[in-house]
């Protein structure tokens, strides 16, 4: 009887959900007319538009269904955001003086969602030639390269994520090479104008590695790799060119410590020049940086054999696998990947598309969650980021399905506190927990409804994007949408 | 408790019991073997006390739906009841679950490809320079064992219109039924519309394409009438090999429906004007800019299979997509077809993409018939399939609850006036590795 009552409400809400939302119906084919002034405004064409409401120090966020992340759900609760910060939660606060009040009776608030593998910005729309900036494909290893110097912050995929609740996203390289560079960490801030003012300050860059099918088969008929069994030597090769490349800085600088606790002069009084260093080599630079932890190495890699056989390889060099990437094997060996203590960033239902794709199934995240793994729900794609909810409620509603226990919260965590964690920020987002960063969604209803959306955006307690009042664009799209040149603003997409 | 309910709690009982793979897999071939072999007649069944979306736009409540064969014998409200007995049928009482068609996927290579990425387990394009391919049928390679057809048939997906890929006509169009492993139920009519494509096809230019199309129209037309001529050797030299030009002619007819790729507005517009001029029944695919010609896909009888989903300024020709384009086409009058284009892998989501459609303003019953009916229609296929009334092919799916929310699962898919086994290679595995992390193997 309950579905009755769920379409039922459902069509009947329609009407009222639409003039909520602002979509007021109109005739169609008639270029769009502006939903507000202040919509016009902040979407017109004269630059890069900040939010027009009056931006307050503090901000009481009242009386919202709040699901915060770490195990704890609030069926109607208060949020205090003082600058950057979440500043307090719970039932029915006190609004400090001078807090601007908004009221969110009826909506849902969740942390910002968070996406480990978006190639936005490297892998833009239009997917014009001159845009491909993702893959640096002319060499198995370009640990060189960094996603953030092939990054374009006027990607309008960006605006359309945002609008889907996404606050941070993780950009990287693409999975042509065993090493592809590597990846950084960026806030969905409207406006930033390189991919200094979008990254997310203080993140620990990460590294693209890949297994499988894609190194194979860009450079098999090139240099090789041409089978797994080069992949392997060429991740071996390398990382052993780096435990001698850190080696022989270790050396050098024992030997300038050495030289400067000396006279500086040898048996026959000559003066000793300083020792000179080795020369740099950015590559190894990356790979050293793998060995001594401080960066994070994200492994795109599909097979539950091919996953065993890299947490092998990374124990034997010493260093750890923050996250395998699309791991649609992961539930067989959830386990393992337990023990590790690596995480499985993957798609909700994606499989098929290639040979080691095959055997993916939508139970993946829950098989993991029960197995007392860390599964992350990624997109990996434009379209899939605007909904990564939704994504999460297929994967968990499978899981259910199946018989499997996975609360609203765990698959929340799914989409918000394990990426964190996977990105290294989980100390600053990813819960709502009071000290940690405003990065917040208000949802229209229940996220992992087909029919909710995200209502307002809130990164570091800035308001980044309000459905129908503040939808900031990017400079691409500037004078190409109808309406644009007639001197109209565009109401939606 | 209900037949129905019994038998769902018996397969659910046994899948989580750690059934062995043998047993799994037993159930499945044994399904196949039956289904192999010419339908023996089953006795009638009759779903009832559901809530009913025909799949046209009308919603009947305590429903009752006899299955009888291959088709609804009996589809009516809860008057209906005293026509139960008299068809002997077997009683599924659905206390008030919800009933819709089966959902249709346009447009789609489903059966013509298992893996993308490996060229030997794909037929759904003709590999060669000739962008003409108006012969191929690709019917001939269906592959009825796919995974693939399983995988979407348990969660809903019933009925497809497959289409060749590639080139500037790619070839035959095949509907098809989900019945798994049977290629006599599986392929319902083959070679029923055209499928092409237009945008920068032909030399570069997308002025080019639609310049070759209509040569290619016109020769059609020219072979027609002069085959003898031809025959003896008295023709001038054709736009394509007659075996190509000959295949085009139910599109002439008016008796095949051509399908055509386009997103930008002029090339939708191009088509329009193709159409019109041809006398052609046209279907456009993709139709990202489609709203901006809303009524006059309306008024033209047009439809437009599009994915809501897709809302990206992928390229210069996608510039003015947005997610309400099925809701602006759907208020003008348009007939709107929601799809899952590209992949086929995923085709399960095309309740997803309704969704989506609906979250950006179509009306429910409308997305409902934007993957049914209006499937049906856009291909010709709505004597046969679309919708629950008598006599048509008893492609019907029991919901739990409102389906295009991603909560919902499929209690029972029926195809064919029978209850597929709910069962894939996905549900196999995830059974074969359950226990993983949860007790030592």
């Amino acid at each position: 009887m309950k579905s009755r009552v769920v379409l039922g409400l459902q069509r009947s809400g329609l009407a009222a959900l639409a003039l909520m939302l602002g979509c007021r119906p109109r005739a169609p084919a008639e270029p769009p007319e502006p939903a507000s002034p202040a919509l016009a405004a902040a979407n017109s064409t004269a630059g890069p538009s900040k939010a027009k409401e009056p931006v307050a120090a503090v901000i009481l966020l009242r009386g919202a269904r709040v699901m915060t992340a770490t195990g704890e759900i609030f069926e109607q609760a208060d949020l205090v955001v003082e600058g950057d910060t979440i500043a307090a939660i719970g039932p029915e606060l006190t609004a400090p003086a001078g807090a601007a009040i908004v009221d969110l009776r009826g909506k849902t608030l969740t942390p910002g969602i968070i996406d480990t593998h978006s190639h936005m910005g490297v892998y833009p729309a239009p997917g014009f030639g001159a845009h491909s900036d993702g893959n640096e494909a002319v060499s198995p290893n370009t640990a060189y390269a960094r996603a953030a110097d092939g990054y374009w912050p006027q990607d309008p995929q960006l605006e359309r994520a945002r609008a889907g609740g996404i606050t941070v996203a993780q950009i990287l390289p693409g999975s042509a090479n065993l090493f592809g560079g590597r990846t950084f960490t960026v806030r969905l801030i409207p406006g930033a104008l390189s991919a200094a003012e979008a990254r997310f300050p203080g993140a620990p860059e990460g590294l693209k590695m890949a297994c499988g099918e894609n190194p194979k088969r860009v450079y098999g008929n090139k240099s090789g790799p041409s089978t797994r069994m080069g992949n392997v030597h060429g991740y071996r090769d390398a990382f052993q060119k780096a435990v001698e490349y850190r080696r022989s800085w270790t050396k050098h600088h024992k030997a300038l410590a050495a030289w400067e606790r000396g006279d500086k002069k040898d048996d026959k009084g000559q003066p000793l020049e300083s020792p000179d260093p080795p020369a740099h080599d950015f590559a190894l630079e990356t790979l050293a940086k793998v060995l001594s932890g401080e960066l994070l190495v994200h492994n795109h890699c599909y097979r539950a054999d091919e996953m065993l056989l890299m947490l092998d390889l990374a124990d034997s060099f010493g260093f750890k696998i923050r996250s395998f990437h699309h791991a649609v094997e992961a539930y067989k060996i959830a386990d393992k990947l337990a023990l590790a203590g690596t995480a499985a960033s993957i798609w909700a239902d994606w499989w098929g598309f290639k040979a080691e794709a095959f055997d993916g199934i939508r139970e993946n995240a829950a098989m993991l969650s029960v197995a007392g793994a860390r599964p992350i729900i990624h997109s990996d794609s434009p379209i899939g980021i605007q909904r990564l909810n939704q994504e999460a409620a297929k994967a968990m509603y499978a899981g259910r399905h199946a018989g499997l226990t996975i609360t609203d919260d765990e698959a929340l965590r799914w989409i918000t506190a394990n990426p964190a964690w996977a990105l290294g920020i989980d100390d600053r987002t990813g819960t709502l927990e009071v000290g940690k960063l405003a990065d917040l969604v208000v949802w229209s209803g229940d996220p992992f409804s087909v029919y909710t959306k995200a209502e307002r955006v809130y990164i570091a307690g800035e308001l980044v994007f309000h459905r129908g009042v503040y939808e900031p664009r990017s400079d691409f799209e500037i004078g190409l949408r109808p309406g644009d040149v007639r001197g109209e603003a565009e109401e939606a997409r | 408790m209900s037949d129905y309910d019994r038998s769902g709690l018996g397969r659910r009982c046994l899948l989580r019991g750690g059934a062995s793979l043998a047993l799994t897999t037993g159930l499945l071939g044994n399904v196949s073997k039956v289904s192999a072999a010419a339908p023996p007649a089953t006795p009638a069944i009759a779903l009832v006390g559901g809530e009913l979306h025909v799949g046209d736009g009308e919603v009947i409540k305590g429903a009752v739906v006899v299955l009888e064969g291959e088709r609804f014998a009996v589809v009516s409200g809860p008057a209906g009841r005293a026509r139960i007995a008299e068809r002997g049928a077997r009683v599924v009482d659905l206390d008030g679950k919800i009933l819709t068609p089966g959902f249709i996927a346009a447009d789609t290579q489903l059966g013509l490809i298992e893996i993308e990425m490996e060229a030997t387990t794909r037929d759904d394009s003709l590999a060669g320079a000739d962008p003409v391919r108006a012969a191929y049928d690709a019917a001939a390679a269906l592959q009825v064992e796919s995974s693939l057809l399983q995988i979407q048939a348990i969660e809903g997906i019933t009925s497809a219109a497959v289409a060749p890929s590639g080139g500037l006509i790619a070839g035959q169009v095949a509907w098809i039924d989900l019945v798994h492993g049977d290629r006599s139920q599986m392929l319902v009519r083959p070679r029923l519309a055209l499928a092409g494509s237009l945008g920068q096809v032909i030399g570069g230019s997308r002025a080019a394409t639609l310049s070759r199309l209509r040569e290619l129209l016109a020769d059609a037309r020219f072979y027609r009438q002069r085959k003898g001529a031809h025959e003896r050797g008295q023709l001038r030299q054709l736009a394509a090999h007659p075996r190509d030009l000959e295949a085009l002619a139910p599109v002439l007819e008016r008796r095949a429906v051509l399908t055509l790729s386009a997103q930008r507005e002029s090339d939708i517009l191009a088509a329009l004007d193709l159409a019109r001029e041809e006398g052609l029944r046209i279907a456009i695919v993709g139709g990202a800019e489609a709203w901006k010609l809303a009524p006059r896909l309306a008024e033209a009888k047009v439809p437009v299979i599009l994915q809501p989903s897709e809302n990206l300024p992928g390229s210069l020709d996608t510039l003015s997509a947005r997610l309400d384009n099925a809701a602006l086409l759907a208020a003008a009058g348009a007939e709107v077809v929601i799809g899952v284009l590209g992949s086929p892998h995923n085709l399960r989501n095309i309740r997803q993409e309704a969704g989506i459609a609906v979250a950006n303003g179509l009306e429910w019953e409308r997305a409902l018939t934007a993957v049914s009916l209006g499937v049906a229609r856009a291909y010709g296929m709505d004597q046969t399939h679309g919708s629950v009334r008598p006599g048509k092919v008893a492609n019907v799916v029991v919901w739990d609850r409102d389906p295009f929310e991603l909560a919902a699962a499929p209690q029972q898919v029926y195809i064919r006036g029978r209850a597929i086994p709910m069962v894939s290679r996905q549900t196999l595995l995830r059974e074969r590795y359950r226990d993983v992390g949860r007790e030592a193997r």
